[in-house]
């Protein structure tokens, strides 16, 4: 059976993909937030993530105009200051606040040692659900997604997709704890998990064959096959510059970095192992 | 000459430990290690802090021979400035010299690369015919197998015998952050890095490090006073099924470290100064550089 996906549907502007959002713990993309935040169907912040979050959003958490600094050099400024402009008519027409527009998460998880104080007194003044999980052996992200899920669950909601935000920069460690939180992901929700930083996504492919849509005009450069947890017996691809057949990955021997696209907009995998999936967003 | 600014500025040493127990050899290349294997203490030392008693005054000039390649990610300039001084060779692979112009804005001319390698698609062109201009070795190199860093980590370890340099290791800068997929190339080089030279080679870039430790064990020295608040261990090849850890915050004693089921992050060190780590298969060890 064939698993197909198109990994950046979720950065499209337009669509009916319904997806979650996760911010984790790293520096934010402005244009791939303001992108995902207001069409998510659930937003949760793992623990530090929602001191990203609060950053910025700095300056339109409270009702009101951004400020002009924010205008003048802010690239998506419309998707910037419009939530607000309408909050303001909202208040002024009596229509009842969408809770999106204040930029409050439906819940941060975690431990808490990475949350500032003042971040995490702000959400639990705002109403946020705040949920200590205090298990040292899984990562934030990963108990993140296990309340995700069972919120999924309890709503009953369609999810297409859960998008992770900012696993994969600043400190190495926390980049390999994103790939875990993906081989766990697999025992703990049915639907595909990516994980997005700056101009990276990482998909886990589990055994098996799949077919990745490339072909949203979103696409980058490069791409890649990453044997990451054990070597790959056998892979064979279509749609890549440089195709592999029945071939080995395994970091020592073999490792598909800086690959990239033919031009039929369609790339099939099917590997043996799990299998790390990487491409490029354009900027 | 001295830089006049470098008496502010950390310093890296490298300390080798050899262990006199025999390590299974395992592949060809390995021949030219020590049979015991290679500890590694690593320390970074700044001289303008106050040291302890114990430090002989002149430890900051330090006797640490070492190489410095540049790879195509964006420069820290504390890390640069520490190490460009007291490199034995400097190469930039590919792109890394479009960074390496880049941060000597106003002074290039002080600080040229010995070679600069690489398929050249990544490199300005009018970089590159700066450092053509200025007298730089430029190396093409085509095989599209093997990435740009281990490429020019090939033609280093050529350079080292033919000079007949002793080194003692080799720090590529910038190998881990920007797009995911260099970010494993780096990784991937760590692995063919134990084929190509005897010498250990580190990753560094901004407050994060890797190396490679081989199966065997391995004493870590992390009481320079420059390390972060955290590090870990990461199975990155394939499952290791016996690791067993001193020094850390969480050890691990004969435990398995696999993908999926457990990988060392967000770890700590113990009050020891010390770090010992036994694995049975390649396991990448990471840690925090202070900033």
């Amino acid at each position: 059976m064939e698993r197909a996906f198109t990994p950046l549907e979720c950065l499209m502007p337009a669509g009916n993909l319904k997806f979650c959002l996760l911010i984790l713990n790293q520096p934010l993309n402005k244009g791939h937030f303001h992108c995902l935040w207001n069409r998510a169907a659930l937003r949760a912040c793992a623990d530090g993530g929602a001191n990203h979050l609060y950053d910025i959003t700095e300056g339109s958490q409270e009702s009101g105009y951004p400020c002009h600094t924010k205008l003048a050099f802010h690239d998506n400024w419309l998707l910037f200051f419009l939530p607000n402009l309408l909050e303001h008519l909202q208040g002024l027409h009596s229509v009842p606040p969408l809770k999106c527009l204040d930029f409050l998460p439906d819940y941060i998880s975690g431990d808490f040692d990475s949350i500032q104080p003042e971040v995490k007194e702000y959400y639990k003044v705002k109403g946020c659900e705040l949920i200590e999980t205090m298990d040292q052996d899984l990562t934030d992200f990963t108990k993140c997604l296990q309340i995700l899920q069972k919120k999924i669950e309890k709503k009953g909601l369609q999810v297409d997709v859960i998008v992770a935000l900012g696993g994969l920069g600043g400190r190495f460690d926390q980049t390999m704890a994103s790939v875990e939180t993906l081989f766990h992901a697999t025992n703990i929700t049915p639907s595909p998990v990516i994980v997005i930083q700056e101009c990276s996504l990482i998909y886990l492919l589990q055994p098996g064959k799949h077919k990745l849509h490339v072909d949203t005009g979103l696409e980058g450069p490069w791409c890649g096959l990453i044997p990451i947890g054990s070597p790959c017996e056998s892979v064979t691809t279509t749609g890549l510059r440089w195709n592999l057949t029945n071939q080995v990955l395994k970091f020592g021997t073999l490792v598909s970095t800086s690959n990239t696209y033919d031009d039929s907009g369609i790339v099939t995998i099917e590997t043996d192992k799990p299998l790390l999936w990487t491409m490029a967003i354009k900027s």
